[in-house]
């Protein structure tokens, strides 16, 4: 028995000293330098020594490390063995899974302020890495490296999304007007769902539409609490972003007592005063009366 | 911002340092021919700026980068209500900032028409009249001027600061509305309401970042100006003669957002906020709004193997409206309910890299929802709620060529109505109600060939409010969407492109009057598809664009009324009324066509010239648009409105023919 131990510590000991060795020499000796790479990948090397990553002014910069090799890797063996995608080199690719290739980012960017709650993105969860959005050798404009612009890199993955705000009643998304990143961090915020820039929709909403803040004398109960319970944001086939149309949309908490209780058909509403004599649910239907509906600071049914 | 651009070239030459200097020019005629009336011209030009008498739209863009600094300039649509100018710049690793100028048109409807003078001022006078020729027009249209600027400091890293502000103007008209009894009972009056909006924010934040450890402190305030903080009405309204606009509010926001690294791979982070919204409304002299929210998150998240990532996460949002609890002038009886409310939100994720390349995620979260409005009738109280949520996902790239990804989630709520009075209710509000909610998707991305990628996507989401919660209200929501989108680049040749999708949107809702019970069945069916080719008709030197927009919303409702509602109650008599005829069969309908066609061709690499055609056509039809009535015919009666147009005639015919020269250095 004791010679068992003997024999296993001596093991032990002189693998320690063979592997340790090693590993110190792989160190220091398998870094093959960003001038080697340029050989054969020239224009990936040129993207990159534009970028902001090739900066030797940004403190801690690939460009002040391994430059290439900072996110790939040691690459002497893969120059030794010829070269070819993958072979003894890192590569950032559909194959090499997701937070293998967020870890090469994070060691530099695991501490920027711009994204700290990249652990809570649904990206992340979602399994979507950095490099599915951003091309890191650059040869793109704009200094955020994205692959396309906003709106059509995230039309990508989001086709409903992209659906939703083709619809005729928008956001000035396709317009140029707004990106999807006006309103969503897509690194990740406390907001661990939708990942919006703020602690709830309606403080997202506030941020432009300030009007809306209030506090009103007279609150109409769901505006404070969520504006998405009447507005579709991304898009809706209803004017004003509306979830359905009104008046059956204020009839869905609005039943009974009086005028809201009605059912305001084709032809009970919709004929034309020459035939009904009536016109009040004409265009803009319960809003022609109840225009501050958001909120009002005179009246309790919204009407002034 | 051209000049400017032009004298700072000489500037940069003086550095001698490497650098990059790049950057356009770009001139594009545009000649517009719109066929609409004047809701479609507005549409057309919705958030553009496009005069059909045509014109000139200009486009810079400088950027200069060296090893030290950098500096980037661009603008456009000089002159225009969409023009925009950014300078931005700074030394690497020291600090940036920029500074900008931004506008945003939001146009409804040109050429509205009200039967009060004085639109877009703040009194409006007149007698409501029929003589519909014979009223005020103007624009409902309103205009978005922001200005504003960033800095950000890195230069005593660890630590950061930066700074950011913005004031937006708003100017224009919006359509309201407010009613009176002084014509009859319950006249509808569409007004055209006043927008002179001044909004001042501003965020400063400073903090720490270096491993393990992010610490960041923030302050944002907000103030928004109305210059009209009523609207004054005309002398014939029998009730307060006039309408409240937005009142002048302040928003305060203190923040804390930190993080800490942990062992096991695992991460701690904080979010904490807490917020003072007040108001201030001369109107309503008694009143003083004051609003105060507090916000919690903290999360774990944790990677302590390769093959297991999780997450643990509460949040605690609460709302705590501290206004003066007076009364409404005008009506003495009625005072203010103010809403106080309070969720807490606990869930945890974890995902799971399985063999064979399959990642397996899920999840649940436990959120609760407390409300209290001060309700004096028991049968008004709020509900409580409580949420639970299960979700799900499998994802798998397996192959070289695809990757495929299927989700469920169940949300499923119950509503707590605290009241005996609010619980037997048979109405229930939607947003509160009791619900069941699921939603099944399923993606798969292929890429056959290199350059040849292919997606599909299909959702399903279905809500039940269950009858036992909601007899009356909002009982269904069901909505199956399909996405689809291709590209394809063909060697040197050409890339074609495209992308589909169809959307079909249902709900049901059971309603009542007098009593008498009936039922909508709202349908909305959506699809569209783009189309697109670049052509490559001399590699590098001349291109064709073809490209085809097609959009289709087709909504109706289906009306199902109890014998007794026919010619009852309050509804008007038809006697020819029955449940076959009442149907709406246009709801939101509306169909864009767009083609459009482009030649681009390269002089030289610096040099490239343009020329294209668009042709652009959206039919729109909806019941409470069609036939429209600006005012009632004949005498003023109960039911009645005076209408102003907003909305009204959105159809319109466009033909664009552009061009464009663009140097490029």
């Amino acid at each position: 028995m004791k010679r068992r131990i003997f024999s296993l510590l001596f093991m032990t000991v002189t693998f320690s000293f063979i592997l340790i060795p090693w590993n110190m020499a792989r160190g220091d000796s398998d870094y093959a330098g960003s001038e080697a790479c340029k050989d054969c990948h020239e224009a990936y090397y040129k993207g990159f020594a534009q970028s902001v990553h090739g900066k030797k002014a940004v403190p801690g910069n690939p460009a002040n490390r391994e430059g290439c090799e900072s996110c790939h890797g040691p690459g002497a063996q893969h120059i030794e063995k010829g070269g070819g995608r993958g072979v003894a080199i890192i590569v950032f690719g559909r194959k090499t899974d997701s937070n293998t290739r967020d870890s090469k980012c994070l060691a530099c960017h695991g501490e920027a302020k711009e994204f700290p709650f990249w652990n809570l993105s649904r990206h992340k969860s979602a399994q979507i890495a950095c490099d599915n959005c951003h091309s890191i050798h650059a040869a793109v404009k704009g200094k955020d490296f994205l692959k396309a612009q906003e709106p059509d890199l995230c039309f990508g993955c989001h086709r409903n999304i992209r659906a939703q705000s083709n619809k005729q009643s928008h956001h000035p998304i396709r317009e140029g007007k707004m990106k999807c990143s006006s309103c969503h961090n897509p690194m990740g915020t406390a907001n661990v769902k939708a990942m919006i820039k703020a602690d709830s929709v309606n403080e997202l909403c506030y941020k432009c539409h300030a009007e809306k803040r209030g506090p009103y004398a007279f609150e109409h109960s769901p505006v404070p609490e969520n504006c998405n319970y009447c507005h579709e944001i991304h898009g809706s086939n209803h004017s004003r972003l509306l979830v359905r149309k009104v008046p059956l949309l204020c009839q869905n908490c609005h039943n009974d007592g009086g005028h809201p209780g009605n059912p305001y058909t084709n032809l009970h509403s919709f004929t034309g005063s020459a035939t009904s004599g009536k016109n009040r649910f004409f265009g803009r239907s319960c809003l022609n009366c109840h225009g501050n509906i958001h909120g009002s600071s005179l009246s309790p049914a919204f009407v002034r | 911002m051209i000049v400017l651009m032009v004298s700072l070239a000489p500037l940069f030459s003086a550095f001698p340092q490497d650098k990059v200097v790049e950057g356009e020019l770009s001139l594009k005629p545009i000649w517009v021919s719109v066929d609409g009336r004047e809701g479609g011209e507005a549409k057309f030009t919705e958030y553009r700026d496009l005069r059909e008498d045509g014109g000139f739209y200009g486009r810079a863009r400088l950027n200069v980068d060296t090893e030290k600094y950098f500096l980037d300039l661009k603008a456009g649509d000089f002159g225009y209500d969409t023009q925009y100018y950014k300078i931005g710049g700074g030394l690497w690793g020291i600090f940036k900032g920029d500074l900008f100028y931004n506008e945003i048109p939001h146009n409804i409807t040109f050429d509205a028409r009200s039967t009060f003078v004085g639109a877009g001022h703040d009194t409006l006078i007149g007698t409501p009249n029929t003589n519909v020729a014979g009223w005020e027009t103007f624009d409902y249209s309103v205009e978005r001027r922001q200005y504003g600027g960033n800095l950000k400091v890195d230069v005593i890293r660890p630590f950061f600061a930066g700074l950011s502000f913005q004031r937006e103007e708003r100017d224009g008209i919006k359509p309201t509305g407010a009613s009176d009894d002084a014509l009859g009972p319950g006249t509808a009056f569409e007004l055209p309401e006043p927008v002179h909006y001044v909004t001042n924010n501003l965020k400063v934040e400073a903090g720490y970042a270096k491993k393990p450890l992010f610490l960041s402190v923030g302050y944002i305030r907000s103030d928004f100006n109305n210059s009209d903080t009523k609207l004054n009405l005309p002398a014939n309204f029998t009730g307060p003669r006039a309408f409240s606009l937005p009142p002048d509010n302040t928003y305060q926001k203190g923040a804390f957002k930190g993080a800490v690294r942990l062992p096991f791979n695992s991460r701690f982070s904080t979010n904490i906020g807490f917020s003072r919204g007040e108001s201030d409304t001369s109107i309503f002299s008694n009143f003083d709004g004051k609003v105060d929210t507090q916000n919690y998150d903290f999360a774990l998240t944790s990677n302590p193997v390769r093959f297991l990532d999780a997450k643990a996460y509460y949040k605690f949002y609460k709302r705590n409206n501290k206004s003066d609890p007076s009364q409404n002038p005008f009506s003495l009886e009625v005072a203010n309910l103010f809403l106080d409310y309070e969720i807490s939100t606990l869930g945890g994720d974890l995902g799971l890299r399985l063999p064979l390349n399959f990642y397996l995620s899920g999840g649940y979260k436990y959120i609760t929802t407390k409300r209290d409005k001060g309700e004096t009738d028991p049968a008004e109280v709020f509900p409580f709620n409580t949420d639970n949520v299960y979700f799900g996902n499998i994802k798998w790239s397996g192959l070289e060529f695809l990757d495929a990804k299927v989700g469920y989630e169940h949300f499923d709520r119950n509503a707590n109505y605290r009241t005996v009075q609010s619980e037997v209710s048979p109405a229930k509000r939607y947003p509160y109600a009791a619900q069941n909610k699921d939603t099944y998707k399923a993606t798969v991305d292929i890429f056959p060939l290199e350059n040849l990628n292919l997606g599909l996507e299909y959702r399903y989401k279905q809500i039940d409010y269950p009858s036992s919660d909601t007899t009356f209200g909002l009982r269904k929501d069901k909505r199956h969407e399909v996405g689809t989108s291709v590209d394809y680049i063909i060697g040197k040749i050409a890339k074609v492109y495209g992308c589909g999708d169809f959307g079909s949107i249902k709900f049901d809702q059971k309603q009542s009057s007098g009593g008498l019970p009936w039922e909508a069945e709202q349908k909305e069916r959506s699809w569209g598809y783009a189309i697109g080719a670049e052509v490559y008709i001399i590699p590098s030197k001349l291109t064709l664009i073809f490209q085809h927009d097609y959009l289709k919303s087709n909504g109706n409702v289906d009306y199902t009324l109890a014998n007794g509602l026919f010619g009852a109650g309050g509804l008007p008599v038809f006697p020819t009324a029955n449940n076959e005829n009442i149907d709406i069969a246009r709801w939101d309908d509306y169909t864009l066509y767009a083609f459009k066609i482009k030649a681009v061709y390269n002089f030289t690499k610096s040099l490239v010239a343009s020329i294209g055609y668009v042709y652009q056509r959206f039919d729109y039809r909806d019941a409470q648009l069609d036939d429209y009535n600006f005012a009632p015919a004949g005498p003023p009666a109960s039911n009645a409105a005076f209408l102003t147009g907003a909305y009204k005639d959105q159809s319109y015919k466009a033909n664009l023919v552009f061009g464009g020269l663009t140097f490029r250095y």
